[in-house]
Parts: C-alpha cells; structure tokens; sequence
C-alpha cells in the first residue's frame, strides 16, 4: 500500500482508498494524461496491482490498456508494462497455491477477459503487429499474451490467426529468434496455436518448422536436452498426429532420417534423468503417430519402409535388447516397435531374426513372450508385448506358420525355449493373465489362415506321467470345464474368456476343427450348460462366447458327426436352452462395456488388469459373425432360427450357390486368362506398332538417303557427262565412221553391180562379136565381101567405146581404192581414238573421292563403271565392225582386183579379136572384096552403129 | 534423394477439382512432392495444393511468403475461374515476395466440348500481367509436368541471375545437402564442416 500511495502522490492520510478506487485513478490518468512519463507511471501502477486486483484491473482497465497499445507504439517501456498487465488479468496459471475453488474462479476470471479482449478480432491483429517489435520487453509479454489467450480461448484465436495474413508465418518467426526465453516461449505459444486446428498445422509445417524444431533437437542435445526438448516434441507431435499431409510432407523431406540418432542411447547407463525419460518417451510417439495403424495406409507402409531403409527400426530393435532401460520407456519401444512392423512382411521378416544378446543367443520373440507369461512383469509391458506379437503377426502368414510349427511333433526342438511352449505354458499357467495373452496370441497366429487353424489340431501334450497325451483343443476345453476347480491368482472370468476366444477363433471358417471338438462328447452337454444356467452379471460374458462357440459349431458344421449335425445342435439348443434365450445370450458379448473399447484400435490397452477381456481382431470376428447392429441379425442367430427345411433349402441354394460360385470362379479364372492374354497382346501390339513406326522411321531415312544418293548419282552423272563428252564424241565420230562406211560400201557394192552389170554386158558383148567373128569367118567363103572395111572401122570404134569405158573403170576403181584408203585412215584414227585417256584416270580418283566421301554411294559408282564398261564394249563392238568391214572391203578390193584381171583378159582379148579382125579386114581387102556383112552387123547393133554412123557422117 | 535445389510451390486459384489428384479435400492444403531436372541438376519440388476455394483463400494467404513458385489455375470450363483471376493475382502479389514466379495455368484442356475460356483470352491475360501460360489436363497429365519445369526454369533462371537469396529459406528455396553454398565454402576453408542450407 506504501507503494500504492506513492504512486498516489502523496496523498492525504485518510481514509484508505479501495482498490477500485485506486484502479479507477490510475484508469483515468492513463486515459487523459497528456504526458507519456505520467502515462507510463499509471500504467506501471496498474501493473502492479493486476495481480491482487485482477477482477478490477481488468474491468476497469483494459479497454485503456489496449489503447495504450494502439497509440503509443514508438515507447515500448509502456507498451510492455500494458501487455504485461494485460497478461496478468488474463492468465489463469499464475497463483498456484490456491484451493479448487479459487482455481474454479480464476478459470472464469481468465476466459471472461479474454472473451472481452477478442471482442473485436482487430485486438488480435494488433497484438501480432506488436511481435513484429523487436525490443524484448515488448515481444516477450506480447508472446505470453497470445499464449494465454491461446489457451483460454483456443479456437477462437486459432480463428482470428488464421485469417490474418502472414499471421501464422510472424508467430514462426519467434523461433529463430536469438533470444532463448522468446524462442522457448515462442514454442510454448506454437504448441497451443497448432491444438487441433489442422490448417494452421499445415502452415505452421509450410513456415520450415519441421527442419527449425529438429536443428532445436539436436543443438539442445536430442534426448539428454532439456524441457526445450520435450517441448518441441510435443510441437512435432502437435503438427503430425493424425495430419497425413504434414506425415506426408515429414516422410517426404526425409525427416524421419533425422529421428534415427534420436535412439542411439547405446548400452551405458549414464543414468536416465526423469527428462530424458520423457524426451525418449516423446520420441517414440512421435515415430508411432507416423506408422499409426489409424493413419492412410498408403502413409503407415511408406514411413515403415523408410524406418526399414535408414536403420530406425534396427536402432529401436537395440534397444529392445539393451539393459538397465527403464520399464515405460522399454515398454514405449515395444509399442514402437509393434507398429513400425505391423503388416509389413520386410520389417517383420527383419524383426523375426532380430537375437537378444545372451547366450546362447535366443530371438527376440522368444525373450519379449517370456516376459509376457511372466507374472512379474508390469502389467503395461505385457500388454506391449502381446501387442508386439500380435503386429508381428498380422497379415504374416509365413510369422503365423513359423510359430506353430515350434508346436507340432515334427519340427519340435526340445532343446531350447521356443514361443509355442512359452505360449503353451501361458495357456495352462495358473495366473489369468497369462492365460488370457497366450490364448489370444495363438489366436492371432491362426488368424485368417485355414492352414494353420488344421495344423494346429495335430499338436498333442504331455500332461502328467502315465496318462495318455491329450490334443491341444481338447486340453483348452478340459480346462474351460474344470475351470472353477483350479485355483489360480486374477480373474477366473479371464482365463476361461481368453479360452473361448481362442476355441471361436480356431474353429471359425474350419469344419474340421469343428468336427474335432464336437467329437468330444463332453464339449456340447458343458456349453449348453453354461448357456442355460442362470447366472449371475460376472458369467454374462462367459455364456455369450459358449453360445458363440456354440453357434460356430452350427455354422461351420459339415454334418459329419452323426449326433451333431446342424439339425441335431439346433434341435438340442431349442430344447434345452431356447432358440430366443439364446440369441439373447449371444447378445451379451456386443452389449459388453468393454467391447467397443476393444473394438476401436488393435493396440491392447487396459486401464486395469482385470478389464483386459477383449481382443480387437476378436471384435473383428464377432462383427463377421453376429452383425454391429441389433436390427441386423448376424449369420449364427439366422443359422439357428432357420427350421430344418429351411435348412435344406439353404444347403441346396448354398450348393447352387457354390456351384455358381464355382462357374463364376472358373469365368474369373477364364477371364484372368483373357485378361493376361489381352494385357500380352497389347504389349504385342505396343511392341509391333513401336517396331512399325521404327520401321517407318528407317524407311523414311532410307528413301531419303536413296533421295540424296539419286541426287549425287545425277550429279555424278553430270560430272560424268561432260567427262565424257571427249569419249561420246569420239564414239559419235566412230558411228559417223561407220556409218560412212556402210553409206560408202553399199555404193561400192552397187558400183560393183554396175561394173558386173557392165562386165556381163561386154561379155555378151564379146560372144556377139565372138558370133560376129564366126559368121564373118564363115563368110569369106561365099561372100568376102567389100563391107568389110567398114566393118573394120565399126569394130574399131567399137574397141574405142570399150577402151574408154575400161579405162573410166579403172579410174572409177582407183577412185574407190583411195576412198577405201581414207576409210582405213579413218578407222585407225578411231580405234586410237577408244584408248582410254589421262581423263579417265582422273576421273577415276574423283570417284574413289567421292567413295571414299559417301561410302552408300560405291553402287551408284559401280553403276557408272558398268555404264563405261559398256561404252567400252561398245566401243569394241564398233571396232570390231570397222574390221569386218575391212575385212569386207579387203575382199571387195580382191574382187575388184579380179574384175580388173578379168577386164584386162578381156581387153587382151579384144586386142587379139582387133588384131584378127584387123588382118581379117585386111585379107578381105587384100582380096579386094568389100565387107558386105556391115549392115547386117548395123541391124543387129543399131544404137552402137547409129553413133557410129553419125560420127562418120559428121 | 540428393537434390540440388528444394522450390516450394503453391496451387492457386478457383478449382472445384485440385489440379493434382490428391485425396484429402477436408482442410484447405494438401502436400505433394515431386523431382525434376534442370540444366542437369536434380530439383526437388514441395507443392501444397490450397484447393483454392474462396473459403480457403485466407488460409492460402499464409502461404505465399514462403513460396518460390505458385500455378495460378483456372477451369477453361468455369467461366468465373477466370474472372476471378484478377483477385487472385492481387493477393498474390500483395503477400507474397515480389520475385514470386507465377505461372497462369488453364485447366482441363481435356474437355474441349466444354470450354468457356478461349485459349486466347487465357494467353491475353498473361500477357497483360507479365506471366507465363499454358493449358494443361491435370486429369490426362498433359503438360502437367511442364508446367512444374518451366515455373522451376524461371525461378532456376532468377537464382542464377542472383535475384532469389537463397541462403534464406523463407523465399521457399533451399539447397540442397550436397550444394556448397558461397557462405559454407568460406566457413568450410576455416575449418567448418557444415552442410549448406541450414539455418544459422
């Protein structure tokens, strides 16, 4: 108060002013006071008194407060004493020793003026500017503030921050801020901004705050961290529980990497701090909330692969195994550990060769399913344990066959410990417990598998000296019977609840093991017992699973034993028990309190001992198996209702039924074929048509390769051409030649004609003149006669004309020996001509250039070699027509040669015939008798005369 | 994965139907990545797909700040997505770091029967406010994944002009573990070993 009075100002002494009054004051100067000092003051004095006077304070004084804090931003003296104070009206937690109804009071106190500072969602807005503020003492109450309000109005200001822009991404920014208390308290307000509100959670992740919180981790040294440690677990935690975008997100920006160090705790015993607990508790949620059995699948069996790949499962497998691990914290590891492997084969396939480190070295399973029969064991790691198993088993078929043949007499080792002795012994133990798990954790090994369900009948057991050895099943309902004669330690109830489970669960869906325990004759007579009798509300539970065994036993019933089949049981249940007290018996497992706790997720978890009397996959079962529902009845209550005609026409629908199902199967089967066909053949398809277009491709390369080639080959061609224009000129002058020589030898020939033609000609000639000899002989004897002087000078003339025709002949023939000379020259001149020239040659290396350039193009090359090869042999050809033409010519010359010596014959003849025509003439003139015979001779050679005449007459 | 670089991305815009398929329509944003290359270099893409629904848009305001690259989708078959564009670019552009690559995506391509939007217009918007365009089919994948490449090629482009700071995360740029940056190589010659990219 001494303060108080001070702040006053030395006020009289008096009456004391209350505490209203005071506030009231100091309200008003707050409010009018145009000085700042004298503002900071009130506001201090305001401070001061929020605690003691926190009703009044906050009545009175936070509208001016947060006035304060809108107009005086540049001072952050006063702005953190407003927001100071402004926590303190607001925050509940801050007198701690006060009784439960002051605490009540608070409560109120607290969520009333916060509902008055969010009135206006502006105060909200406002306060995130003020975290902007760098200064300490404005940033750090303006975080408690927002934490406070944060956790007294959650949703509300989760609200107002979300629709703030760059709010969420401000309040992020506290954590990288150098100051350790702002960036602790920082994640304190984090914490609760992110409490159920997934979008904030999902910027909150976006804003880096997984890579931010796990360099915290680490920096503060992971598990051996402090509090600041635990608190960004519980952020990480906060951010990804049941939040598959941000576990997405996590896994995908390969987080869960990180976590792996987290457990190298290693085998000293360092000691472990109640933090450290805590920490590594945190940490192994915070891996179970990634791999939670509630999560999408698709996120659970990719984090679990990962956990696999970057040794987290191995790290945790280890300390499974390690010593002088505290009890929760071995128990959270195997909780872990269940769900990191739960249906996933390689994590489980890893987990089943996992050792503990004894010797000689025993499996893990083994040593974690000892601790489960083990009375000493806390209730919570047992649980674990039978959890452990049962993910181990789950969707395990291989797990599942592996521990049941550690049952059967063939694969049995006597010589160790194995987990179907641990759980056998469990089974018939004499403490509840133990009975319960070892009964479920054989039911989850035969589980949805018909194999193991059948092999597990053939499993025999000693009991005591001498007597026979008993089967399994038969020994699990000796003891469902005799129940009430042993005396065990826990819940009688328990035991025999953990039996029938185990007995519903192994003859569901297997007639065989049906007909098994129906073989027993004492098994029905004590089920039907137990149903009918009245019993009190402890055995409720007990009767509802008899009359669930007992409607198995109907259902699954193949009506191979004669006195139980399905008509016989329903007939049996009707009148000893009562088909509608038996539904109603059957009934009591769903309306159990405890079922549809059970019923929610598959971890066991119990808050006592005694509570524990449901298995998650058993409630799978009896939903299977008697509906959730009241309204819909379940397959076991139709099963005994039905009379038996219904019966029978079920069994015949259900024959049909199973024979459809069996043309339906076969169709599937025919189907799947077509369908691998199909899915064949279109990869065929695929394949052809990629070839096809392939094909086209290289065809359409091809062509235009085939395109240019072409191209080159016309321009080579071109090229060639004019190469061998020298040649073609020399052949067209060859054919000229030759053509020449023909022109020329045909007139040869014709001239020969003609000079035959002549020849003939004169020699008939000659015979007439040889006639005219004859005749002109004979005629000297009658008439020597005077013509024959004229006559003389007409055959004088005669030989005149022939004379000078021979010699126009033989001119003519030496005309054609020089023609037929210049011909030879020619020819000769031609065949010089055909030898190939330095052209070629060079020709010749171009090409090989031009191979040598384009290689595609040796056949087009070839081509043109042909093409000259041609020209050549045509060449030849020619030249050989020029030699038969010689040849020709030469023979013609010969002929020529002879007509000549013939002609020459001739005219040495004709000179002869002159010369005796000539002495002749003379005789005849000698004898002075004129030739008579002239005119005859002129009558009979009238043209050759009438020239002659006119000579003579001219 | 090793990866050079690490954009975040966001999905923007009015569509009824994400532009990815993803399966969680209850809370406004949903997660998705995937790798690219560029010039040779592996680049990780973080995309947070804001469903783009008005009542989310507030919700989609936090993200821009933290974001390299944003898809501004519209429906080519909703004439409204597109009128709402101009909205969206503004409170883009306001709450976001200007060198926020943009990129304006017309959706469902696929149904051409159906279209209101003409591929023009779409072009025309773009060129009116300086961003790159394209048509795509989230539902056929067509240049979907052309979309992400060529929006990663700009803010690739702005990095190696300089014009991203990379050392700060909050641009939704990150190195990658194996990149050296130009800070850890000086650290790294005095005896510091630290990977790049993380925040001092």
């Amino acid at each position: 108060m001494n303060f108080i009075r001070g702040v006053m100002g030395g006020q009289a002494p008096g009456p004391q002013p209350s505490g209203a009054e005071t506030i009231q004051k100091l309200c008003d100067r707050v409010a009018s006071s145009t000085l700042l000092e004298d503002r900071r003051d009130a506001v201090r004095a305001l401070k001061s008194l929020s605690k003691k006077y926190r009703m009044e304070v906050g009545t009175q004084a936070m509208d001016h407060l947060i006035n304060i804090l809108q107009t005086d931003r540049s001072d952050s003296e006063i702005l953190g004493y407003a927001l100071d104070t402004l926590y303190n009206i607001i925050c509940n937690d801050e007198e701690e020793e006060q009784d439960e109804n002051a605490q009540k009071q608070s409560d109120d106190l607290g969520a009333q003026f916060t509902e008055k500072f969010i009135q206006d969602s502006e105060h909200i807005t406002l306060l995130l500017t003020l975290l902007e503020e760098f200064d300490f003492h404005v940033r750090w109450p303006g975080v408690k503030l927002l934490t406070a309000l944060l956790k007294n109005q959650g949703v509300q200001v989760q609200g107002i921050i979300l629709v703030s822009p760059m709010g969420v991404s401000r309040l992020m920014d506290l954590l990288a801020d150098s100051r350790e208390v702002i960036r602790n308290d920082g994640l304190l307000l984090l914490q609760q901004l992110t409490k159920g509100n997934a979008a904030i959670q999902k910027i909150v992740a976006f804003e880096n705050a997984f890579e931010r919180l796990l360099d915290i981790i680490t920096e503060e040294g992971s598990s051996d961290g402090g509090i600041v440690v635990e608190d960004c677990l519980l952020l990480l935690l906060n951010l990804l529980k049941n939040n598959s975008s941000n576990q997405n997100f996590f896994k995908e920006g390969s987080y869960i990497q990180r976590m792996k160090p987290w457990f190298e705790v290693g085998d000293d015993n360092s000691g472990w701090s109640a933090q450290k607990v805590t920490n590594l508790h945190l940490m192994l949620q915070l891996v179970r909330v990634m791999v939670s059995p509630v999560n999408s699948p698709g996120t659970t069996t990719s984090c679990q692969k990962c956990m696999y790949q970057c040794g987290l499962l191995q790290q945790l497998c280890t300390i499974l195994m390690a010593t002088g691990v505290p009890a929760d914290i071995l128990t959270e590891t195997i909780n872990t550990v269940s769900e990191v492997i739960r249906g996933s084969q390689v994590n489980q396939d890893y987990f089943a060769s996992v050792n503990a480190p004894s010797n000689p070295p025993r499996p893990a399973i083994v040593v974690l399913l000892m601790s489960m029969v083990n009375e000493r064991q806390p209730f919570v790691l047992r649980c674990a344990v039978l959890y452990c198993f049962q993910c181990f088993l789950y969707k395990n078929q291989k797990g599942q066959g592996e521990i049941v043949a550690t049952l059967l007499p063939s694969t049995i080792d006597a010589n160790s410990i194995s987990a179907g002795q641990l759980l056998c012994g469990g089974l018939f133990s004499a403490d509840s417990l133990s009975n319960w798990c070892a009964a479920v954790a054989l039911a989850h090994a035969l589980q949805d598998n018909l194999t193991q369900k059948e092999q597990l009948l053939r499993v025999q057991l000693a009991t005591s000296l001498g007597k026979p050895p008993v089967s399994l099943l038969q020994q699990c309902t000796n003891i469902l019977s005799q129940g009430d004669k042993i005396v065990r330690r826990g819940s009688k109830v328990q035991t025999r609840v953990g039996l029938l489970m185990l007995l519903c669960t192994w003859i569901s869906n297997c007639p065989i093991a049906v007909t098994h325990f129906l073989h027993n004759q004492d098994n029905v007579p004590f089920l039907t017992a137990q149903i009918s009798e009245n019993l009190g509300e402890d055995e409720r539970l007990v009767q509802g699973l008899c009359a669930l065994l007992l409607g198995i036993c109907i259902y699954y019933n193949d009506n191979s034993l004669e006195n139980y089949t399905k008509e016989k049981l329903k007939q049996l249940i009707e009148k000893r028990i009562g088909k509608e007290n038996f539904v109603e018996k059957l009934g009591f497992i769903t309306k159990h309190e405890l079922y549809s706790r059970a019923a929610l997720k598959p971890q066991p978890v119990f808050p006592s001992p005694e509570q524990m009397l449901f298995d998650h996959e058993f409630t799978k079962l009896v939903k299977e198996l008697e509906g959730q529902h009241r309204l819909c009845d379940g397959v076991i209550t139709k099963a005994v209702h039905k009379s038996s005609e219904e019966d029978k026409k079920e069994e015949e629908v259900k024959k049909t039924l199973e024979q459809h199902d069996n043309i339906v199967t076969q169709y599937k089967e025919l189907i799947r074929e077509q369908d691998a066909q199909i899915q064949e053949l279109k990869e065929q398809v695929a394949s052809m048509s990629s070839q096809n277009e392939q094909m086209q491709t290289t065809i359409t390369q091809q062509l235009s390769q085939i395109q240019q080639h072409k191209d080159q080959y016309n321009i080579l061609k071109l090229k060639l051409g004019k190469e061998n224009q020298t040649q073609s000129n020399s052949q067209g002058d060859g054919s000229q030649v030759n053509g020449l020589q023909t022109e020329e030898l045909s007139q040869l020939r014709e001239e020969l004609e003609e000079l035959r033609r002549q020849h003939t000609l004169l020699q008939t000639q000659v015979g007439e003149k040889d006639v005219l000899i004859n005749t002109l002989r004979s005629s000297p004897q009658m008439a020597e006669g005077p013509s024959a002087g004229s006559d003389n000078t007409e055959l004088l003339q005669e030989l005149e004309v022939l004379k000078s025709q021979v010699q126009s002949q033989s001119s003519e023939i030496s005309q054609l020996k020089a023609e037929r000379q210049e011909l030879l020259k020619r020819a000769e001149a031609r065949s010089a001509d055909t030898v190939p020239t330095s052209d070629s040659s060079s020709d010749a290396s171009k090409m090989a250039d031009l191979e040598s350039r384009l290689t595609a193009q040796t056949s087009e090359k070839e081509k043109l070699e042909e093409s000259r090869a041609q020209l050549e042999q045509q060449l030849d050809s020619a030249k050989s027509t020029v030699a038969i033409l010689q040849t020709e010519k030469e023979k013609l010359q010969t002929e020529v040669q002879e007509s000549k010596k013939e002609q020459d014959d001739l005219l040495m003849l004709l000179a002869d015939q002159d010369q005796k025509i000539h002495s002749l003439k003379k005789r005849l003139k000698d004898l002075g008798q004129t030739v008579e015979d002239e005119d005859d001779l002129d009558a009979r050679d009238q043209t050759s005369d009438d020239d002659d005449e006119d000579e003579d007459e001219g | 994965m090793a990866y050079a670089y690490l954009f975040k991305y966001i999905i923007i815009g009015d569509t009824d139907k994400r532009f990815q398929p993803v399966h969680d329509l209850t809370i406004g944003v949903e997660f998705g990545a995937r790798m690219i290359t560029i010039d040779g270099k592996q680049i990780k893409l973080q995309i947070w797909d804001t469903a783009g629904q008005e009542s989310f848009r507030s919700i989609t305001r936090s993200y821009y700040r933290g974001a390299a690259g944003a898809l501004l989708v519209y429906d080519i078959t909703r004439r409204d997505t597109f009128n709402h564009l101009t909205t969206w670019l503004e409170d883009a552009r306001q709450h976001s770091n200007s060198n926020m690559v943009i990129m304006l995506i017309g959706n469902k391509s696929d149904l051409e029967s159906r279209r209101e939007v003409k591929k023009e217009e779409g072009e025309a918007f773009a060129r009116e406010h300086g961003l790159v365009f394209m048509e795509t089919s989230a539902k056929t994948a067509t240049n979907v994944e052309e979309a992400f490449i060529n929006t990663a090629k700009d803010i690739y482009e702005k990095i190696q002009e300089g014009v991203f700071d990379i050392n700060n995360e909050a641009n939704g740029i990150k190195i990658g573990p194996q990149h050296p940056t130009t800070n850890s190589t000086l650290s790294s010659s005095q005896g510091g070993h630290q990977a790049g990219g993380g925040c001092c």
